[in-house]
């Protein structure tokens, strides 16, 4: 039970946090986090003792992906009518976000578990959690660095697509909902409405085509 | 459909889809296969939105929430990965917004393209 309860209170602060200053640097998920290590951290409870309510919460993870299918049928008419530049674009995205991570790897000398767990940090949590699991990744870090990527997502996107001339509607979605999934998805649908939808679209088309993709370019560059 | 019945499709799905996973060998998640199942029954109008509004709906609106217990497994990750946190956070940021770049400029280029030919 206990770690069922400090989840939900820890989950529930975060996003009263969150709601409060609207920050994207707030994030609920980083906010909640921190507050659970923190707390269980300073009374000294052992992460075995946590994990006994917490993998209760994470049973669920498997229905929850599957339900993605759920915002990616709402949005599959747009990609209908656009689906050749919108799939090639996310297609080099995702391939663009992997080389770069194996390649950084080799650069900076980050150990190979480290690089296959920031492999799929472009994704969707669940889908990336997964990918990360499957490939040998350590599921908390991906979790993590895709938080992070995320944010950097939402707070970068207007000042990127301004600088790199990315003027195109169509063209500044895709690019935000591949490169920082739903987090980024949050700004593309500030930005306007075409751009929200198209983000919508490309989270779940990146995640898939990640998943596709990525044991492929394992066995050509790991 | 009823909220319990919602569940159990949902959650038969994702069995099908490890099972699939499991006989097959197909290089990719159950819960994924599960996922492309769901989106070939709604295509296929099969399975209706309204069907499975109010599991899809409590699900969706709290998805970040499931995933609070995996995060805390960061607790055991060993000191070598400690100590590369700032070089973490500065290749995330870096390479998203290389992606970003890549993906917005494949776009903006293709349907030029094909807005030109018209």
């Amino acid at each position: 039970m206990f770690g069922i309860i400090l989840t939900i209170i820890a989950f529930e602060l975060g996003v009263t946090i969150h709601n409060k200053w609207r920050n994207p640097l707030l994030n609920p998920i980083l906010i909640a986090t921190i507050l659970i290590i923190g707390f269980l951290t300073v009374t000294g409870i052992k992460y075995e003792t946590y994990k006994v309510g917490g993998d209760y919460i994470s049973f669920f993870l498997g229905p929850v992906t599957v339900l993605l299918a759920v915002p990616l049928y709402r949005h599959i008419q747009a990609l209908k009518n656009n689906w050749l530049p919108i799939l090639t674009g996310i297609l080099v995205g995702c391939i663009t976000s992997i080389a770069c991570v194996i390649a950084c790897a080799k650069i900076f000398n980050i150990s190979k578990t480290l690089m296959l767990s920031l492999i799929p940090k472009s994704i969707t949590i669940p889908m990336g959690s997964v990918v990360s699991e499957q490939i040998g990744g350590i599921p908390s870090i991906t979790i993590v660095a895709i938080v992070i990527t995320g944010i950097t997502g939402a707070v970068t996107a207007p000042l990127v697509c301004r600088f790199f001339r990315i003027g195109n509607p169509v063209a500044q979605g895709v690019a935000i909902g591949t490169a920082s999934h739903a987090l980024g998805t949050t700004k593309a649908m500030e930005i306007g409405e075409v751009q929200g939808a198209m983000s919508s679209l490309s989270i779940g088309v990146a995640g898939v085509i990640t998943v596709f993709v990525t044991p492929v370019l394992l066995n050509v560059f790991g | 459909m009823r909220v319990l019945l919602q569940l159990a499709l949902i959650l038969g799905i994702c069995y099908a889809g490890d099972l699939i996973h499991d006989y097959t060998g197909i290089p990719v998640p159950g819960n994924i296969l599960g996922m492309l199942i769901l989106l070939l029954l709604l295509c296929l109008k099969i399975v209706k939105l309204d069907q499975i509004r109010e599991v899809s709906d409590f699900f969706l609106k709290r998805l970040s929430f499931f995933f609070l217990p995996p995060a805390i497994g960061l607790m055991l990750v060993g000191d070598d990965v400690k100590s590369q946190w700032p070089l973490l956070l500065f290749l995330c940021i870096v390479i998203t917004i290389v992606t970003m770049v890549t993906t917005g400029w494949t776009v903006q280029l293709l349907s030029k393209k094909s807005k030109d030919k018209n």
